[in-house]
């Protein structure tokens, strides 16, 4: 065995993964960093509760297990940095931070991106009015701030985020008024004979189930909201099924939370210039790996949902592997160790995985939908794009996304492209006969997020500038 | 040329290689002088410098030598709709560039003046008549150069507009379509080797226009001029109310900085990023972010209200003497190039239309610009 290597690791990502992560590498006593945008660990699945909803939520799963693992997060040695982001990132790692001390950059070191999932959304005739959020954001405000969207909601999309929030909705006292999805019925059947493998989300699941079912809450399947319209009270919302356009629902409510599954959140892994491939079951990009969340770069790891959409349980395990991994490849630990601290961890995450994958087509049951977008439908919220805008610009020959983008301004907002990507590559399929491959993908920019100028420019003299000479005359 | 080529219809007139302002403004007017026109393009068309540049329409930054082409290329874009087919939106602004130390000063006065003589507007005005025509800049300039002739362009809506133009015109366009070799076709023209394709693209002559990737295919044609490719940085920031109404920059030309019709505000000038173009990547350099971003919010203090979207590095490319390379490679009339203007996409344009009235028979004065001027390197593009 050569020499151990205990330079410096960073874990982006305070999530199950991350935080699993964080706590195994320093077990293994590497010196870890582990930055999260939040005042505390716990990503989505575990963001602590806010003290007004530790007292209207239910006791649960996700306040207990984020509190177990905040906890163990103190006991360890990992040096946290809280409400810090990563906004930019050099070819040799090196991590542009913004926290609560200003801008700060941490040198190259190993890299684990654990930063998770993003929401897809998929737009529709109306959207951007008020009172439509994300199913991940409705999540976040019920369950974390004890606050319903309102008294009414529709929840629409797809995959099993639509029956949780549903759930939560009726918890804080709510009324579901429908539940649209665009999955099949016999998909979410084949799901639930596959769940005795992962007998935790059986029993949640067929409580979720129960408690929908007694409350009468009509539900659609392959079906997607197609128009909405502000009333005086809240909203209209017009429900299309996809196989039978002819039938049409209509349900009003205060409320509506829509989202069609998740995606890797690839802007980080994209800027190290790391390999992706387009998951065609579950239509999105996710960076290469091997089962450890190793890359074509030595120095840099992906795990937890950012390397792939598995959900909650196979994130802590893979966020477990990918310690002992860094720590086998760096000879901290011998290969036989490392064999013997990931056999039962690897038994578990191959049996969870094959459930796991059965969610990703449920997830990604809405992949039809951008091809029928009206041409009056907004796509780019933050530039205002329709539809027909980008329709015509892919016949003049934007046959990628990046010059449909520069044609259109689709994509160009302070969002980065995260909102409608997903449905301009869709048009873009649909209009020219592409492949998501040939479409591509928006090119991933720092900042990746909008950062206040003053961040950057700090306090400074003019004789500070370091004035490059003249151009030539 | 032999009877046998100039009777192949699959034989382009002409194979233009570089699909940017100067290529596809050459391509267009051949076209419309009735040749049979192809525009190939490593990526898709416009993607490279003229896509991602400043779009900055500048007398203060242009070489002096070349104002009275970037007066010609300023007007060609004001009127694009009557040209192009399509108005690409570029607004006439007044340009203003900045002095803030004695030194600066000094070149400030010295740039404006060898710019007078070359027929650009540009005159030197007060620190009040500066703050008067833009309220918002900083109050401790001590003088400023005052152009009424400058503007700016949102450059990425300029590719879509010449696609239009172009495939209206019958100019074949050849994108995502690197080229392997350039080599000469027995019996005249060129065949020009594309990846993944089996034929060549064949054409009676070439135009090379292919900016920073021209030092590679002048090699090719047995040219070897040094070409240096800047890596020049672009900030971006969300749209902010209005904070200033012109073009500004400062005395040593490296700051451009506009707000668009939509209140996003462009940090440019030309500040440097790193990268290999024939690797591909290019990085930001923190430093120079920084030093670029700060030189902005001094010139404009209320830049401190603004979010930055974005960063981007855009390519340039420059000759030995910082001139541009326009006009024949060979004694043949058959090897053209254009490129390497310095603030090129002001004078792109025009630039274009000359090349093209030059091969079309005319005889505009490109002597300034020619290609074989690097002497000990020159006339090795004769064919034998």
């Amino acid at each position: 065995m050569s020499n151990p290597d205990f330079s410096p690791v960073t874990v982006i990502g305070g999530g199950i993964a991350g935080t699993t992560s964080a706590i195994a590498l320093a077990r293994h006593g590497l010196p870890v960093t582990l930055i999260d945008e939040q005042p505390t660990a716990g990503g989505q699945i575990f963001r602590a509760p806010s003290p007004y909803a530790r007292q209207t939520v239910p006791p649960n799963h996700e306040f207990s297990g984020g509190d177990a693992l905040r906890h163990k997060l103190t006991a360890s040695s990992v040096d946290v940095r809280f409400s810090t982001r990563a906004w930019g990132l050099s070819p040799t790692l090196a991590l542009d931070l913004i926290g609560p001390d200003g801008i700060d950059q941490l040198p190259p070191s190993t890299v684990v991106v654990a930063n998770g999932a993003t929401e897809r959304f998929l737009p529709f005739q109306g959207w951007t009015t008020p009172r439509i959020t994300g199913l991940a954001g409705a999540s976040i405000l019920m369950r974390n701030g004890g606050t319903l969207p309102g008294q009414t909601v529709v929840v629409a999309g797809s995959g099993p985020l639509l029956f949780s929030v549903a759930h939560q909705v009726l918890e804080l006292g709510g009324k579901v008024a429908a539940i649209v999805d665009a999955g099949h019925r016999s998909d979410w059947l084949r799901l639930g004979a596959m769940l005795s493998l992962d007998p935790a989300r059986l029993t949640q699941a067929t409580s979720w189930m129960l408690r929908l079912r007694k409350a009468g809450i009509p539900i659609h399947h392959r079906a997607h909201i197609s128009a909405v319209q502000e009333t005086e009270t809240g909203l209209l919302l017009n429900v299309s099924e996809m196989d039978h356009p002819e039938r049409r629902h209509v349900y009003a409510s205060e409320a509506a939370a829509c989202g069609y599954g998740l995606k890797p959140s690839t802007l980080i892994t994209r800027t190290a210039g790391v390999q992706h491939r387009h998951d065609p079951v579950g239509g999105y990009l996710e960076p290469v790996t091997d089962l450890a969340g190793r890359t074509c770069r030595p120095d840099l790891y992906v795990t937890g949902d950012a390397a792939g959409i598995r959900g909650m349980a196979v994130a802590r395990l893979r966020g477990l592997i990918t310690a002992h991994a860094i720590a086998q490849d760096r000879s901290v630990i011998s290969g036989e160790t490392y064999e013997t601290l990931t056999r039962a961890p690897l038994r578990q995450l191959r049996r969870l995985e094959a459930v796991s994958r059965r969610m990703l087509p449920l997830m990604n049951a809405g992949s039809a939908i951008p091809a029928h977008l009206q041409d009056e439908t907004i796509v780019c919220r933050c530039e205002r794009v329709k539809a027909a805008t980008l329709r015509s610009a892919i016949k003049a020959g934007a046959e990628d996304l990046n010059q449909l983008k520069a044609w259109t301004r689709c994509g160009m907002g302070p969002c980065q492209g995260r909102m409608c990507e997903d449905s301009a590559r869709g048009l873009l399929m649909a209009v020219c006969g592409k492949t998501s491959e040939d479409a591509g993908s928006f090119t991933a920019r720092m900042p990746f997020f909008p950062l206040p100028l003053t961040a950057v420019t700090g306090t400074f003299a003019y004789s500070d500038i370091p004035l490059p000479k003249a151009a030539p005359l | 040329m032999t009877p046998a080529l100039q009777s192949r219809p699959d034989v382009f007139d002409t194979v233009i290689v570089g699909a940017g302002v100067m290529g596809a403004t050459t391509a267009l007017f051949l076209a419309r002088g009735g040749q049979k026109v192809a525009l190939v393009d490593r990526e898709d068309m416009f993607r490279a410098a003229s896509g991602v540049n400043a779009g900055t329409l500048t007398l203060h930054m242009t070489r002096a030598q070349l104002i009275p082409h970037a007066i010609r290329g300023r007007e060609m874009w004001l009127d694009s709709a009557t040209w192009l087919g399509e108005d690409v939106g570029a607004i006439a602004t007044p340009g203003l560039s900045m002095a803030f130390t004695e030194a600066e000063e000094e070149l400030l006065r010295q740039r404006a003046q060898v710019r007078q003589d070359m027929g650009a507007p540009i005159e030197v005005v007060s620190p009040e008549e500066a703050i008067q025509i833009e309220p918002g800049v900083n109050p401790a300039i001590r003088a400023a150069a005052y152009c009424a002739l400058d503007g700016h362009i949102p450059t990425y809506r300029v590719g879509a507009a010449y696609a239009r133009a172009l495939r209206q015109a019958g100019v074949t366009i050849i994108e995502n379509s690197p080229v392997e070799t350039i080599t000469p076709a027995t019996g005249g023209g060129y065949d020009i080797r594309i990846s993944n394709r089996v034929q060549p693209v064949q054409g009676r002559r070439i135009v090379l226009s292919t900016g920073a990737w021209l030092e590679k295919m002048l090699g090719w044609l047995g040219y070897n001029i040094p070409i240096r490719c800047l890596i020049n940085q672009l900030v971006v920031t969300e749209t902010l109310p209005p904070v200033m109404g012109s073009v500004l920059s400062i005395a040593n030309g490296l700051l451009s900085l506009k707000q668009f019709a939509n209140g996003s505000v462009l940090i440019g000038g030309g500040w440097q990023g790193e990268g290999n173009i024939h690797q591909g990547g290019t990085r930001v350099i923190p430093e120079n972010l920084r030093g670029n971003v700060r030189l902005a919010q001094y010139v404009v203090p209320r830049l401190d209200e603004a979010q930055i979207l974005r960063v981007w590095l855009g390519l340039e490319s420059e000759t030995p003497d910082a001139m541009p390379l326009i006009g024949a490679l060979t004694p043949d009339d058959d090897a053209f190039v254009v490129g390497c203007v310095h603030s090129g996409f002001t004078s792109g344009p025009y630039m274009g239309r000359l090349l093209a009235e030059r091969i079309l028979g005319g005889n505009p004065d490109l002597s300034p610009f020619d290609p074989t001027r690097f002497s000990s390197l020159a006339a090795t593009g004769t064919r034998s």
